[in-house]
């Protein structure tokens, strides 16, 4: 079966219409799905290098206005989800913004700090909207956690790749997680954190995506490429990791 | 013995006070975050818990602390002004009684490394304290900004022996502390155990921190009964995340008769941008695992805090405060910097007792009373002593 590649970009680094080619090149160079990145001042469950691009946009004023503008563009030509920290999505209202990220045809958000216990609350929101709260499993899960986590699950799981904040070199094995998951829901199980070129082929053993953040931002931090020079190799690179996790 | 009692304000199932509170944590750490809970649940109302508390408490502490009458301010105030001494602790202010409580907790779960957050550095030598006592493992994060303008603490953890981490990311202060503590304690949640200095967090940390500082009001009341045979008519204390406040209002919040002041730090002002004033110029919003009042801009972004007092010196506020003042249970006021250092310089010399920072505005809420306070009982909540603050009070004050 085709593994997806999934790709987070931070939003509006360094302006909205740049994001907007980036997104489209990358869809054309084989990405299956964009994850929009909301910039926050604390994004706690992120590394380095993902904290830096949203202090920068953050710098360059981005907002969750440029978000929006970006994705009415963008989500009718490829299916786009937005990410960020719950605080964001909070200040915007739930009920208000889950029917705009409906009427601009988002397909789902990603948010780290709201976990299954806080999200219920939100649960017949997002439903009556038709856009998906990805549901995140971690390796330090029990069995019996992971059957609450994902019985209502959609589009995909969020598998965090191992205890950490993303972007880290580590690893940890996740036969037994996978396994778990697959005895509780049919939905498909997308690998992330610390993904890139290097581990691609490895962290797709046995799921059916990959959701790579730090590798791409890292080709956006670098301020002595031309944007068409960002643009070329951030889409170099995706090819390069779906061939890789098809191969 | 102190023993907590459950409280008809204690956190719902999911660690909600109202709408505060709750738990917005990566998924990685939710595991560890019901394990903490099963075992402080487990352990709450435990006498052998409680008992072993108790021990490092009087023999170690030297606790109860006492509640000074304090005749000088209170001839020159014309009412009665007592001071609960927490000033008087080992480490010098109320965060040991957490963190020994916490420490204890982290041996049973069988964890070997502990971490921590810190400001001004008191709940970080705390925190080195116990785990040099307890055997433990210790890292502390502090931001880079408060690593250069807090050095005695730093080599004082140092000096108990643990590793302090200067946090370089955002404004270099206890928000990005708070943070890489938190990236930290996701990555290593499997061996080490987090001891937040405050009552803020995720559930069940605001709540078990309450728990674990309300021996201050426990005490505070036996005190002025035995002394006054009444209770008092005001109770204040300053709050930064709010557990020395937690800890001493806990045991008068169900009375009607006492009035319980929170004190938050006006910086320069609550109308410039220069404040930690969640409550009053705050709004709801999620950070550091918790929902409760922010400091925040209108895209949800957290603003910088600024106070004279680097343990007040933070955006947010402790969800129990925020629902209490919804709920109008608790008064909340504030004080500025330079309100704050003249009461520094008043209490050191109407009673010889030099005051932390942070609790000099505490302290100067009685000034800020005007007659209101005459002929009342009050207790103030002494939290913490200056010795940490001389550095920065000598380029602040000139005695000529």
């Amino acid at each position: 079966m085709h593994k997806k590649l999934v790709a987070y970009i931070t939003s509006g680094l360094p302006d909205n219409s740049f994001t907007i080619d980036l997104a489209l090149a990358m869809a054309d160079a084989g990405v299956d799905s964009i994850e929009l990145g909301i910039p926050f001042s604390d994004p706690v469950a992120d590394g380095p290098i993902i904290e830096r691009a949203n202090l920068t946009a953050l710098q360059q004023g981005v907002t969750f206005a440029d978000v929006k503008a970006i994705s009415r563009v963008i989500a009718p030509i490829i299916d786009t989800l937005w990410m960020g920290y719950f605080n964001s999505f909070y200040h915007q209202g739930m009920e208000k913004l889950l029917q705009e990220a409906q009427a601009m045809r988002l397909s789902g958000m990603i948010i780290p700090d709201l976990p299954y216990e806080e999200a219920v609350a939100y649960a017949h929101l997002f439903a009556q909207h038709h856009v998906a709260n990805i549901t995140f499993v971690a390796p330090t899960d029990s069995d019996a956690r992971i059957a609450t986590l994902v019985e209502n699950a959609q589009k995909f799981i969020y598998l965090v790749a191992y205890a950490g904040i993303t972007g880290s070199g580590q690893s940890e094995e996740l036969e037994g997680v996978v396994a778990s998951i697959r005895t509780h829901t049919a939905t498909p199980v997308y690998v992330g954190f610390g993904v890139n070129a290097q581990t691609a082929r490895d962290k797709a053993r046995g799921v059916d995506g990959v959701i790579v953040g730090s590798a791409f931002v890292d080709i956006l931090l670098r301020d002595a490429l031309s944007q068409s020079a960002k643009i070329d190799a951030v889409a170099a690179l995706a090819r390069e990791i779906k061939e890789k996790i098809n191969s | 013995m102190y023993i907590p009692k459950p409280s008809q304000f204690d956190a719902d199932a999911n660690g909600h006070f109202g709408i505060y509170g709750g738990r917005y944590v990566p998924e990685t750490l939710m595991p560890t975050l019901l394990e903490l809970e099963a075992s402080y649940k487990k352990y709450r109302f435990d006498p052998e818990f409680w008992k072993e508390i108790n021990y490092y408490h009087t023999e170690y502490v030297g606790r109860p602390s006492p509640l000074y009458y304090a005749a000088n301010l209170s001839q020159e105030l014309g009412a009665k002004i007592y001071l609960k001494r927490e000033d008087l602790n080992h480490t010098g202010a109320h965060k040991v009684n957490n963190v020994i409580a916490q420490g204890l907790l982290a041996k049973k779960l069988g964890k070997k490394k502990v971490i921590a957050e810190t400001g001004a550095g008191q709940h970080g030598v705390a925190t080195a304290t116990i785990a040099a006592l307890m055997g433990l493992e210790c890292e502390i994060f502090m931001g880079a900004k408060d690593v250069a303008r807090q050095e005695l603490n730093v080599f004082r953890m140092k000096l108990l022996g643990a590793k302090v981490h200067a946090v370089q990311s955002g404004s270099k202060t206890l928000k990005d502390a708070m943070n890489d503590a938190i990236r930290h304690w996701v990555t290593h949640a499997r061996d080490t155990f987090y001891i937040v200095g405050t009552v803020a967090g995720p559930h069940p940390y605001p709540q078990m921190v309450r728990d674990f500082q309300a021996i201050i009001g426990w005490e505070a009341r036996a005190q002025i009964l035995e002394k006054e045979h009444r209770l008092p008519d005001h109770v204040i204390a300053c709050i930064g995340g709010g557990s020395n406040a937690m800890g001493i209002f806990q045991h008068f919040l169900e009375d009607e008769s006492v009035n319980c002041i929170g004190i938050e730090a006006g910086g320069l002002g609550i109308d410039t941008d220069k404040h930690g004033c969640s409550l009053k110029k705050g709004s709801a919003g999620v950070l550091h695992g918790q929902m409760s009042y922010l400091l925040q801009d209108d895209d949800g972004q957290i603003l910088e805090a600024h106070s004279i007092s680097a343990g007040l010196d933070y955006p947010g506020i402790g969800p129990e405060h925020a629902f209490h003042n919804d709920n109008g249970t608790i008064s909340y006021d504030f004080i500025t910097d330079d309100e704050a250092m003249e009461a520094f310089v008043w209490l050191s010399r109407a009673e010889g007792i030099i005051p932390a920072f942070e609790s000099s505005h505490a302290i100067a809420y009685l000034k800020k009373m005007g007659n209101a306070i005459k002929n009342k009982l009050i207790i103030v909540n002494l939290s913490g002593r200056g010795d940490k603050d001389m550095m920065q009070a000598k380029t602040l004050l000139h005695f000529d």
